[in-house]
């Protein structure tokens, strides 16, 4: 596919230019004022920040009495998110690859179920998962939201997967079969070499939605020790006592700054997967 | 190799469906705990038994007081003077007392004189009352009954048991509640509405509207505006939310900005059922034409330059190329788009959770954030999950049969390729 220029001899495209600039002015808005008011005061009434202070991001070396420290909150997200990619990127990776390569019973009974629960609304499930996690005492505990988490988005991951090794030729493993080598082998040494790109962007994407992911740890683990930034935020914004946009936004901007930084950097990647239909 | 995969979908995924009716058809809720109860008398109880068995209901709210065995031991125990313990047990064991006073008058009638307060002590030690006692089975319940004197029939124990059990029990009242109730219809036409305005303005309209006039546009322009307008999808819902709630608060930039103009500033978000559901729709909407935009884009891609050039030969005009040439290669990615975003935005609440709770006062509660109100957190604080469970159930079932349909219409037999190895 050619990068086609979209210029018409016959119409300008100016007036679309801006009639959607005039449409994208309030995210524009949003987002500038984000970053602005992190690190200036504005006087009340006023529009136009007053002075540089750096007040706001006071969070990072001051604990809230009553809230977590940021850092291991911050620790907490990571873990969070790359245990979640962890999971999903072996899990997802096997169950793909049986489903591409292998003439397993139920395949297509699995195939169909994967699709159906791609597209099933799984939050609708919180309030069976959260008594389950009540009884088997993984209530308020890191790992319980993990393998929730994971779980839910495994559907996608595996069909992605899935995807992704229809398109590698199978001559490589066939020569891998023929020499003796078991079909793990096959798979770990053979496959998964030609397989990296997917694998990245599968990685980067479950990163990303477990470092945005809310409602689940909001539910499941809300405790101090476990916090997530997204649950950290959220609890600050909903004390009224301590109304202050600008810490709000401060930590908002630490939280947002990753993920916009691996999506600039791998925008590529992340395409793919974003294109192709996630729950949203 | 496939299974911890089907080991982790079946633990939280299909087994929290399944869950999900079972829990359906209880009442629990904080009051009953979600594991087992007890058998307890609470004065609650009392009420309940006081229409059908007002004699019992009076009965077992008084206090007893009979002299057993188990009371003589304890007060051996006290080390009072050995006179008290033997003359009970000669001439009142077994005898039970309707109240306090009855009981200690027999015990100051003692030849050995107890003084007021030993009396009170002793007393205590013989008090039978059941209630506000725990029983762990309902046997030991009953017994105790009997042991004050209510001689019960199967039936009235039946009705007995279930009075004072504190646990939950099997119940089809979620779903009459559901069925019912005018708050819950109120729900349903506001998750009607919020999902097909959404769904008709943002998710599709303004997406097909995103991807069109980028695609018309230079190549450096069109990827700054697709930038601009995939931020709602890639920003975590929590600060996405945060900057709609500045926008809109009323120290936020609306106020200011009609501050200019003399208007006194306002919470644009919350103070009327109109502009809650505006900005609702708003804060949803961007999300879900951001995710439209890029499936459209790709597509509109996909379309063959040549017939744009043609067209562009023949002098069409814009309108006449979407009309024509784009519109038509979109049906499909346009019905799985409404497919894909029904499903969400029906289950989804994270976005009006976060942003207006719901509120003004129930304004803007729709079916899956009821579900989470009532089961997950509430002002009452009573948290009633087998309601909410029903409520999501509600949403589960809907939830299958859509994706049953969109996965006939997206043809599944075409996406079911054979393996390539044949083992």
């Amino acid at each position: 596919m050619a990068e086609k220029p979209q210029t018409s001899a016959n119409f300008s495209s100016v007036p679309v230019i801006l009639l959607l600039g005039l449409f994208s002015l309030p995210l524009l808005v949003m987002y500038a004022y984000l970053f602005i008011d992190t690190i200036s005061d504005t006087e009340v009434g006023s529009l136009i920040p007053s002075e540089f202070t750096l007040r706001h991001w006071s969070f990072l070396w001051e604990t809230k009495t009553g809230k977590p420290n940021i850092w291991l909150v911050t620790l907490n997200t990571f873990i969070f998110a790359s245990c979640i990619t962890g999971v999903i990127l072996t899990v997802s990776s096997m169950a793909g690859y049986v489903l591409s390569r292998l003439n397993v019973p139920a395949r297509g009974f699995f195939l169909a179920g994967v699709m159906v629960l791609h597209a099933f609304p799984s939050v609708t499930l919180i309030i069976a998962i959260f008594i389950v996690l009540q009884w088997i005492g993984l209530y308020n505990s890191l790992i319980g939201v993990i393998l929730v988490k994971a779980a839910i988005d495994l559907p996608l991951g595996i069909w992605l997967m899935k995807g992704f090794y229809d398109t590698v030729p199978w001559e490589i493993e066939m020569a891998g079969t023929v020499d003796g080598a078991s079909r793990f082998t096959v798979w770990r040494r053979l496959v998964l070499p030609q397989i990296k790109p997917a694998m990245m962007a599968l990685g980067l994407f479950s990163f990303l939605t477990g470092w945005s992911e809310f409602i689940l740890p909001q539910v499941l683990a809300p405790g101090a020790k476990v916090q997530v930034l997204s649950v950290y935020l959220a609890s600050l914004i909903i004390d009224d006592n301590n109304f202050d946009f600008g810490t709000f936004k401060a930590v908002g901007v630490f939280y947002v700054v990753p993920v916009l930084i691996l999506y600039v950097f791998f925008q590529k990647h992340l395409m793919n997967i974003y294109g192709g239909g996630t729950k949203g | 190799m496939i299974a911890p995969a089907a080991v982790m979908i079946f633990l939280f995924f299909l087994m929290p469906v399944v869950l999900t009716a079972i829990f359906a058809m209880t009442n629990m809720s904080t009051a009953t705990g979600i594991s087992g109860g007890v058998w307890q008398v609470t004065q609650g109880a009392v009420n309940r038994l006081k229409a059908d068995m007002p004699e019992l209901a009076s009965g077992i709210a008084e206090p007893r007081f009979v002299i057993d065995e188990e009371g003589l031991a304890a007060l051996e125990a006290l080390k009072l003077k050995a006179g008290f313990t033997a003359e009970l047990r000669t001439s009142h064991m077994g005898e039970v007392f309707p109240s306090r006073r009855e009981a200690e008058r027999v015990i100051k009638a003692l030849k050995d004189r107890p003084s007021t307060r030993e009396v009170k002590q002793i007393s205590d030690l013989f008090n039978r009352s059941v209630l506000n006692t725990r029983f762990e089975t309902r046997d030991e319940l009953m017994a105790s009954l009997k042991r004050l004197g209510f001689t019960l029939t199967p039936a009235e124990q039946e009705t007995v048991a279930k009075a004072t059990y504190t646990g939950w029990v099997w119940t089809t009242e979620n779903f009459r509640i559901i069925a019912n109730s005018p708050d819950m219809a109120q729900i349903f036409l506001n998750t009607a509405f919020y999902v097909s305005v959404t769904l008709l303005v943002f998710n599709v309209s303004y997406a097909l509207f995103l991807a069109i006039t980028t695609h018309y546009m230079p190549a450096s322009t069109a990827s700054i505006f697709r930038a601009i307008w995939l931020l709602p999808r890639i920003t975590p819902v929590v600060i996405y939310v945060l900057m709609w709630k500045w926008l809109t608060w009323d120290s936020g930039f609306i106020s200011m900005f009609m501050g200019q103009f003399g208007y006194p500033p306002k919470n644009y978000l919350l103070d009327s059922a109109y502009n809650a559901w505006f900005f609702v729709i708003l804060i949803n909407g961007f999300i879900g034409a951001s995710m439209g935009m890029l499936v459209f884009s790709s597509a509109i891609k996909a379309i063959p330059q040549a017939h744009f050039h043609a067209s562009e030969v023949d002098g069409a005009s814009r309108w006449q190329q979407v009309r024509h040439i784009i519109l038509p290669q979109l049906r499909w990615p346009i019905l799985f788009v409404t497919c894909y975003q029904t499903l969400s935005l029906l289950a989804s609440f994270n976005e009006i959770l976060l942003s207006t709770r719901g509120g003004p006062g129930k304004a803007t509660e729709v079916w899956s954030l009821a579900a989470y109100h009532t089961a997950l957190q509430n002002y009452t604080g009573n948290l009633e999950y087998g309601l909410g469970a029903a409520m999501a159930l509600v949403l589960v079932v809907v939830g299958i049969v859509l994706s049953l349909i969109y996965l006939r219409i997206f043809r599944y037999d075409t996406l079911i390729s054979k393996p390539l190895i044949e083992d």
